[in-house]
């Protein structure tokens, strides 16, 4: 066991990689060393795979159906037996409901940052790369996004398209684009005149090879950092809209329509829009932690050239 | 000289930069004839307009006037594969010139795979081989070579396409003086296997003497005086600037 791994180890650090592969691994395992000397960035990782497990095993780890109302034990304080964090005002575990919100807080999350982040991306690059009236053009459209708040454009959104969690992710993906496409654009000015892009152009690649061979690996790691930074925010609009009744819909536990149902009786059962705050907390911080610590490894400017 | 059919022709070339609404002319009418196998240097101090020549050669910089002839036609803009296949540039900053996020590897097949060239393990190999390199450090990235080992590599992807004309800008002034004269030797001994033509440029009048069998010696944007490689070893210079400049790097020159 100790033979294996430490040859395995040692094949992680060789300098003269056999194939791209290694190489590519003993990039990503330099990566990871310089990422776990940050304890904080490390609880950020920890609060992340923690929400994914949960997630996953989110129907063995729940004690009860989220949705089956038990209006016998409605209102159970926390700590109450088979009812840790308490029960809502339909009797239903908020333990179990917070489980089980946690599927559609990820379900948001990945669908937004499989979308927004590359729309941005492909419109910052090519802007970017082209400058000109392209530029222009494109970047005004980014203006016109980000001079409306995010929230109020996607009420706007959703009260277009109905209410519900698809249409919820639409509207946040639509409005969370820009930054990312101001970001790309910005990486993008700073490596377009440089010689290994005037040298890939000379050897007579066309744009397309340019941008997605050459710019965009470039760019990725500022886009990627905005990307955790911002997966809190994208969390916070959601529950936003849920809390807000335009986002997912009843009896469906998502953590803001938690927070809105218990608003009702806020003072005297103080547990039922606590317990998912904590939870939308919690999540929100780990994003956080975790972009920060990203930053310190994926930062090209501090990872040296 | 003259008279052989020229491989680079230009005539009467400016370049024309625009400044926040300032023109800047960095070339104002060069004209230069480099033959077939041949070495030419470009000397002058910075800002004299020698590096922007040869962007102006590869499209990178906006030509105003004059014309540029490879083969006796003149290019095409934009340049195109044709071009690429026959005129390749080694930079002068190796540190810049190289993606930081690509191996060796990645860098080095780029440009089989934009001319659709197969049996590219093959060729990467024997291009490393060629510069001097060992095969090991092809999965390697930048970060993991010195300054000389990266302009090896930078030397070996402009010899990928097996062009005709190399352009040299500056390739050594960013390098150790231990590591310049390897630099230096590697190029010449390619230019004789395949007989490659050089048009090359420097501050380093040492270099050029060492390098080039004619100079083109430029100021401000224009050209100055044009030597033989006799006229400059014996100091059998016309103009005063040609004569300081040459003064002021004769020292080294007399030891090489």
């Amino acid at each position: 066991m100790t033979m294996a791994s430490s040859s395995w180890s040692t094949w992680l650090r060789e300098p003269n990689p056999a194939s791209r592969l290694q190489s590519r691994l003993v990039q990503a395992w330099l990566s990871w060393l310089r990422f776990r000397r940050n304890p904080l960035a490390m609880i950020g990782l920890a609060i992340s795979v923690a929400l994914v497990l949960m997630s996953i095993f989110a129907p063995l780890l729940a004690p009860y159906d989220p949705i089956a109302q038990a209006l016998g034990n409605r209102l159970l304080p926390p700590g109450t037996p088979g009812h840790w964090m308490g029960t809502d005002d339909f009797g239903r575990d908020i333990w179990s409901r917070i489980l089980f919100g946690s599927r559609i807080t990820l379900y948001i999350v990945l669908l937004v940052i499989l979308t927004a982040p590359v729309v941005g991306l492909i419109i910052g690059t090519v802007a970017g790369y082209f400058g000109g009236w392209i530029d222009q053009v494109l970047m005004r459209i980014t203006d016109i996004f980000l001079a409306f708040p995010k929230l109020i454009l996607a009420l706007a959104l959703v009260a277009v398209l109905g209410p519900g969690m698809v249409n919820a992710v639409l509207a946040i993906a639509l409005t969370s684009w820009p930054p990312y496409a101001r970001v790309a654009r910005a990486e993008t000015l700073t490596v377009r005149n440089s010689d290994y892009i005037a040298a890939v152009k000379l050897q007579g690649a066309g744009a397309m090879r340019v941008i997605l061979g050459h710019v965009m690996p470039m760019c990725l790691p500022s886009v990627i950092i905005r990307v955790t930074l911002d997966m809190a925010g994208v969390i916070l609009t959601a529950a936003g809209l849920g809390f807000l009744g335009l986002g997912v819909q009843p009896p469906m536990p998502e953590w803001g329509l938690m927070i809105s149902a218990g608003r009702k009786f806020l003072f005297e059962q103080w547990w039922v829009a606590t317990m998912p705050g904590l939870a939308i907390f919690i999540v929100s911080l780990g994003f956080n932690l975790l972009g920060d610590g990203l930053r310190d490894v994926l930062d090209p400017r501090s990872s040296g050239r | 000289m003259g008279d052989v059919m020229a491989l680079i022709e230009i005539e009467n070339l400016s370049v024309t930069f625009n400044a926040n609404g300032r023109r800047v002319r960095a070339v104002e009418a060069v004209s230069l004839k480099v033959g077939e196998k041949a070495s030419f240097g470009l000397v002058g101090e910075s800002g004299s307009g020698k590096s922007t020549i040869l962007r102006a050669i590869c499209g990178l910089a906006p030509v105003s006037a004059g014309r540029i002839r490879i083969g006796g036609e003149a290019v095409q803009s934009p340049r195109g594969k044709a071009f690429s296949a026959q005129v390749q540039m080694v930079f002068q900053d190796p540190y810049a010139s190289l993606h930081p996020r690509h191996t060796v590897d990645r860098t080095l097949s780029e440009p089989l795979a934009i001319h659709g060239i197969g049996d590219r393990d093959a060729r990467v190999m024997t291009a490393l081989t060629d510069v001097g390199l060992p095969t090991s450090f092809r999965f390697r990235y930048p970060h993991q070579l010195s300054g000389g080992q990266r302009q090896r590599v930078a030397i070996a992807r402009a010899l990928m396409l097996k062009p005709q004309i190399l352009l040299l800008d500056e390739p050594t002034s960013a390098l150790d003086a231990s590591v310049q004269a390897e630099v230096l030797n590697l190029l010449m001994r390619l230019r004789e296997e395949r007989g490659l033509t050089f048009l090359m440029v420097s501050h380093d009048l040492a270099v050029i003497d060492h390098m080039c069998d004619r100079v083109l010696v430029m100021q401000n944007g224009r050209a100055v005086e044009e030597l033989s490689r006799t006229a400059l070893a014996s100091a059998q210079m016309q103009t005063d600037y040609a004569r300081s400049l040459f003064a002021a790097s004769a020292d080294r020159m007399l030891e090489g």
